[in-house]
């Protein structure tokens, strides 16, 4: 689709009164309130962030997908289990994009048992491969709502304490088939403080409800495609890390990059020791990654050393886990008609021409709803503070 | 609050409909316990009554904290009294009495053991057992009256056990002096029982029927008498006991039936003199001209007495013994007893009170043993002094019968000051009621006789439950007209194999008329939709489920009415009560059963929506709904909610309006998002445009 995911077909959905939101000024033009229905629906984008917290930095993630016969549901298109694994693509890659040295696993549930696609690693890559994969399995039979988190248990509970524990689950089905009381394993999930999150294709499923309160997670319920993936990308952000979790130090390594060029006599093509154990992708190459403590070899960062355990990043990866922890402030927003100097944008330079105008709260900079939300989304500082810091 | 006012300003009757889950217990109580406060010569008594003795409890519990609530803000302690009461099943503390299950053996047991004669031979015979919490009630309760507060049984209980004072009596003692009483209507509807409790409350009070829909069978269950070939039997053998303990008494005693037979004809003076005081509230079952006359002779002596009782019985076996049904006024019933054994009207209207005074003299302690007996004398008094509106053989006093409001009055005989309907106001639309009345094959969907064994029909309900298995999240109830109709549905369901569709979205859950099985089918329904799993309950919409059990949140996201719940137009019952309602107040047939039908419809549909946080489903599968006699009959908060896009659909288009209704309520929804619609702040509340609003409406009404 080249335009914006379509919502639902006229006559899927309900009867609606869309000409009764419009209301004529006083020169009977409507052009005021369509502005307005435009500029909140931009606006409404930009979430309240929550201040000084301290954030899960480092997270264990499993996403279970529901594979259940009830993913062949046809409401979202082409189908619910085909339109779901295209947006945890994004949903992958997004989350490695944000937190760097996080890991991920997925899971699948169907025909009341639960199977690993892709165990947890650092690795989009992988993942996205799986996932492409999966498009063509087959639904079949009720989902296992109890295998799939007792499955996650399992890798999650050897988790290091000072990482954060998250369960994502992708639930279309309103049933679940349990070999056993549900409770008893949302205790042990509450004890080994896991958080479990539900995002339902359908409707409110009170289990759900239950798990999720219990766990500290959240859980919605879809409305249409974009809001799913509103929904999703909710879950990129980092949680916020009870206080009662663990601190230590962890060990990191920060590998040198050696590039070497073909005409170099020197360089000798190695195995990346990522590609070991895995069959395919075993190419032999000639920079990469070495670990500064015992110099194995890795083409891609993050990664943990597969010989000396330890952990491998890379500076800007660090830096870019770093904006969660200091998120910039929501600029105020203020009528235009209040502001004195020229009005223009001090990011974009255009005119200020919208309603409302947006400044930072630190260098009282002016800026344009656009430029705001990507500052936002996007930079995570403001250019104009970044600049008078540099030349006081 | 502005009607009920209105309503204790002029000292009339009200009839109030809101629906369930708007606090109406609480506005009520409220604003009757202030009036009280303030007027406390004008009303001196609430009298709450309400069906069930979980109800009973919720009533109190609200009651306390709204007198916690008192007590805090004013700061003084107030001095009401208000207590639940209710039979000595749930009251008894005493330890082998209570151990008994049932209702009537704890009656007949705690008779044996307090009854007065009981306690007088134990004057002389120390070793006769006793109730030691009746006697030191007995002994010093009475001075004592219970201190103010609010009581429900269990306090009562630890009050009595505290003290060891008996429960049971003392609430009925405290009934006199108590604020507020909180009790079940067959204190005050049946007149077996009214006489005893309720005797004493004076005019003066404030009557509030809980769930008034019911009254109307309440009042016939207190006023019908079934008497089967059981009964008589074992009536057979009362009386034979009877006749042989008066052979024995006369042999020892002559004396006591001389004392007896000239205490009748003295008349019933004593029975009178309880009587005199024209301010009880009391439902005269005796008219007074009885209790001016004296026993007629025939039935004086306990000999004749019970030889009367025989001749009396075996007319009524050969009544009996006939297959087919017969109705007859009671003028002709009368006559037909005449007839045959010669018993005039006279006697058999003090067979009752007759009966009462012989066992009295005659010692007999365990009443229970002889509930035949006392039934057919009851029946005698009753058929033989009410003319009208009783019909033979299966017998029932009509009486009574509520939502369109105006026929209520109409029935129960009174005219209303206020007659008020509310509706709700809610943040959201958290009710969809939907009318489905084609199947996707366009067969109208219909559970009228002719249709019902339809096949097509019958395919069509099965395909609207699959469907809705599917996409409505834990518990369902959907509800069939009769147990009869559910059956066959269900077997046909099964033959064609959707049964076995459903149950992979969903378990299904039988109600049967067995009370012991339904309430197991109950709690595994619940810890399915619990857990999880999803369950359906297929119920009836006159049985118990339908009436009594609440489905909170997900344990009924959804309800279905397959079909309109007429009642069985041939039962001869209905039928009694539909001519009497016919001649005494001149409503049609038509309309009485649609009225009663659509009552139990909106009854069953009410009960998944309790409370304002709640949401569900009401999908109305019949195409006759979509009429507007039918549609104008539901209370008005389920009327205002039907647009005129959600009558007459097809399976597939209601199950695509559901999918979009549950995914709009599952949305987030806090109670922030409540707060200026439904919800008030103080602020809000005081703020200049809520008053501006408030007297706006107060004058309009």
């Amino acid at each position: 689709m080249d335009e914006e995911p379509e919502r639902t077909k006229r006559w899927e959905g309900g009867y609606e009164r869309t000409w009764e939101v419009l209301k004529e000024d006083e020169s009977g033009s409507l052009k005021a309130t369509v502005e307005e229905i435009l500029f909140q629906s931009k606006r409404k984008r930009v979430t309240e962030s929550h201040g000084q917290v301290r954030l899960g930095m480092m997270r264990h993630l499993h996403l279970v997908v529901d594979c259940s016969r009830s993913m062949e549901d046809q409401d979202l298109k082409p189908n619910r289990l085909t339109a779901s694994l295209k947006l945890i693509e994004t949903f992958v890659e997004e989350y490695f994009d944000q937190n760097p040295i996080s890991q991920l696993g997925i899971i699948t549930t169907k025909n009341k048992r639960a199977e690993k696609l892709t165990d947890l690693a650092g690795n989009p890559k992988k993942h996205i491969v799986a996932l492409k994969k999966a498009v063509d399995t087959v639904c079949l039979g009720e989902p296992s709502l109890y295998n799939s988190l007792h499955l996650a248990i399992q890798t999650l509970k050897h988790m290091p304490g000072h990482t954060s524990r998250e369960i994502l689950v992708i639930l279309s089905s309103l049933t679940t088939c349990d070999p056993a009381n549900i409770c008893e394993l949302i205790k042990t999930l509450k004890s080994l403080k896991v958080r479990v999150s539900v995002i339902g294709l359908s409707a409110e499923v009170r289990v759900c409800t239950v798990l999720t309160r219990e766990t500290g997670g959240s859980y919605h319920v879809i409305l249409d495609e974009s809001h799913f993936k509103e929904l999703l990308m909710l879950h990129v952000k980092p949680p916020p890390a009870s206080s009662s979790s663990e601190c230590s130090l962890i060990r990191m390594g920060f590998p040198q990059h050696i590039i070497a060029s073909l005409t170099d006599q020197e360089a000798k093509p190695s195995f990346s020791m990522s590609h070991l154990d895995s069959s395919s992708g075993a190419d032999l190459s000639l920079g990469g990654y070495f670990c500064p403590q015992c110099h194995a070899k890795y083409t891609e960062l993050p990664v943990e050393c597969k010989v000396c355990g330890l952990t491998l990043v890379s500076a800007p990866h660090l830096a870019r886990s770093f904006h969660h922890l200091f998120p910039l402030q929501a600029f105020t927003e203020s009528p235009t008609e209040q502001l004195q100097k020229d009005r223009f944008c001090q990011a974009c330079q255009g005119e200020l021409k919208d309603k409302s105008i947006f400044s930072c709260p630190s260098c009282c900079s002016v800026f344009c709803v656009e430029c705001d939300l990507f500052i936002h989304d996007s930079l995570h500082c403001c250019p104009c503070c970044i600049h008078n810091q540099s030349n006081p | 609050m502005l009607e009920l006012k209105r309503t204790l300003d002029a000292k009339g009757h009200g009839v109030l409909e809101m629906p369930s889950g708007t606090g109406k217990t609480i506005s009520l109580l409220s604003l009757i316990v202030a009036y009280q406060k303030v007027f406390p010569l004008e009303v001196s008594k609430l009298i709450y009554c309400s069906r069930t003795v979980p109800e009973i409890e919720k009533v109190v519990e609200e009651l306390r904290k709204l007198m916690e609530y008192y007590s805090k803000q004013t700061g003084e302690s107030n001095n009401f009294l208000a207590l639940a009461l209710s039979s000595r099943k749930n009251l008894c503390i005493h330890p082998e009495v209570s151990s008994l299950r049932v209702g009537k053996e704890v009656d007949g047991k705690c008779h044996t053991l307090t009854a007065s004669y009981i306690r007088a031979q134990r004057h002389s015979d120390p070793d006769l057992p006793v109730c030691r919490f009746y006697e030191d009630f007995d002994a010093v309760g009475r001075q004592m009256p219970l201190p103010a507060g609010v009581y429900n049984l269990d306090d009562l209980k630890d009050f009595g056990k505290r003290n060891g004072w008996c429960p049971y009596y003392l609430a009925r003692y405290s009934l006199m002096h108590a604020n507020i009483v909180v009790y079940s209507y067959h204190y005050l509807l049946d007149p077996k029982i009214a006489d005893l409790v309720s005797k004493e409350l004076t005019k003066k009070s404030v009557v509030v029927f809980d769930e008034a829909h019911n009254i109307d069978n309440v009042c016939i269950d207190s006023m019908s008498v079934n008497i089967s070939r059981r009964t008589l039997d074992r009536c057979q053998t009362n009386v034979e006991t009877l006749q042989n303990t008066i052979q024995k008494i006369k042999e020892t005693d002559a004396t006591k039936l001389k004392m007896e037979y000239r205490r009748l004809v003295e008349g019933l003076k004593e029975a009178n003199v309880a009587r005199e005081t024209d301010v009880y509230l009391s439902n005269p079952v005796l008219p007074d001209e009885i209790l001016q006359e004296a026993v007629p002779g025939t039935i004086r002596t306990a000999e004749h007495f019970v030889g009367f009782l025989k001749r009396f019985l075996e007319y009524l076996k050969s009544r009996l013994r006939v297959h087919h049904v017969v109705q007859e006024s009671t003028p002709q019933f009368l006559k037909d007893i005449f007839d045959k054994v010669c018993i005039d009207r006279k006697p058999l209207r003090f067979c009752a009170e007759r009966l009462r005074s012989l066992l009295r003299t005659l010692e007999i302690a365990d009443i229970a043993d002889f509930s035949a007996v006392t039934l057919i004398s009851n029946f005698a008094t009753l058929v033989s002094t009410y003319s009208q509106g009783i019909k033979t053989l299966l017998f029932s006093v009509s009486h009574f019968t509520l939502s369109p409001l105006d026929i209520y009055p109409r029935i129960l005989d009174f005219r209303p000051v206020t007659m008020a309907s509310f509706t709700m106001t809610l943040a959201r639309t958290c009710l969809c009621p939907l009318i489905v009345g084609r199947g996707n094959d366009q067969v109208a969907l219909s559970s009228k006789f002719e249709t019902r064994e339809d096949f097509a029909v019958i395919r069509n309900y099965g395909s609207l439950l699959q469907e809705m298995s599917a996409i409505v999240p834990d518990g369902i109830v959907a509800f069939f007209t009769s147990y009869m109709y559910m059956e066959n549905i269900v077997a046909a369901w099964y033959e064609q194999g959707i049964l076995e569709n459903i149950q992979r979205n969903k378990l299904i859950f039988i109600e049967t008329p067995d009370a012991a099985e339904t309430s197991m089918a109950l709690e595994k329904y619940q810890e399915a939709c619990e857990n999880g799993r999803g369950a359906i309950l297929l119920s009836v919409a006159r049985g118990k489920v339908s009436e009594g059990i609440d489905f909170v949140h997900h344990f009924g996201r959804a309800v279905i009415m397959f079909g309109v719940p007429y009642v069985y137009t041939q039962s001869r019952i209905l039928k009694a009560r539909l001519e009497y309602l016919r001649d005494q107040f001149q409503i049609r047939e038509n309309d009485f059963l649609t009225f009663d039908a659509m009552r139990h419809a909106a009854q069953c549909v009410g009960r998944v929506i309790r409370g304002k946080t709640d949401y569900g489903l009401m999908i109305f599968a019949d195409k006759r709904y979509a009429r507007a006699d039918k549609r104008g009959k539901l209370p008005r908060w389920i009327q205002e909610h039907i647009s005129d896009g959600s009558l007459n659909l097809t399976v597939d288009e209601a199950v695509q309006l559901s999918k979009h209704f549950l995914r709009q309520m599952a949305q987030p929804f806090r109670q922030e998002d409540q707060l200026g619609l439904s919800l008030l702040t103080l602020e809000q509340l005081e703020s200049e445009e809520m008053l501006k609003k408030i007297s706006q409406i107060a004058h309009q009404t």
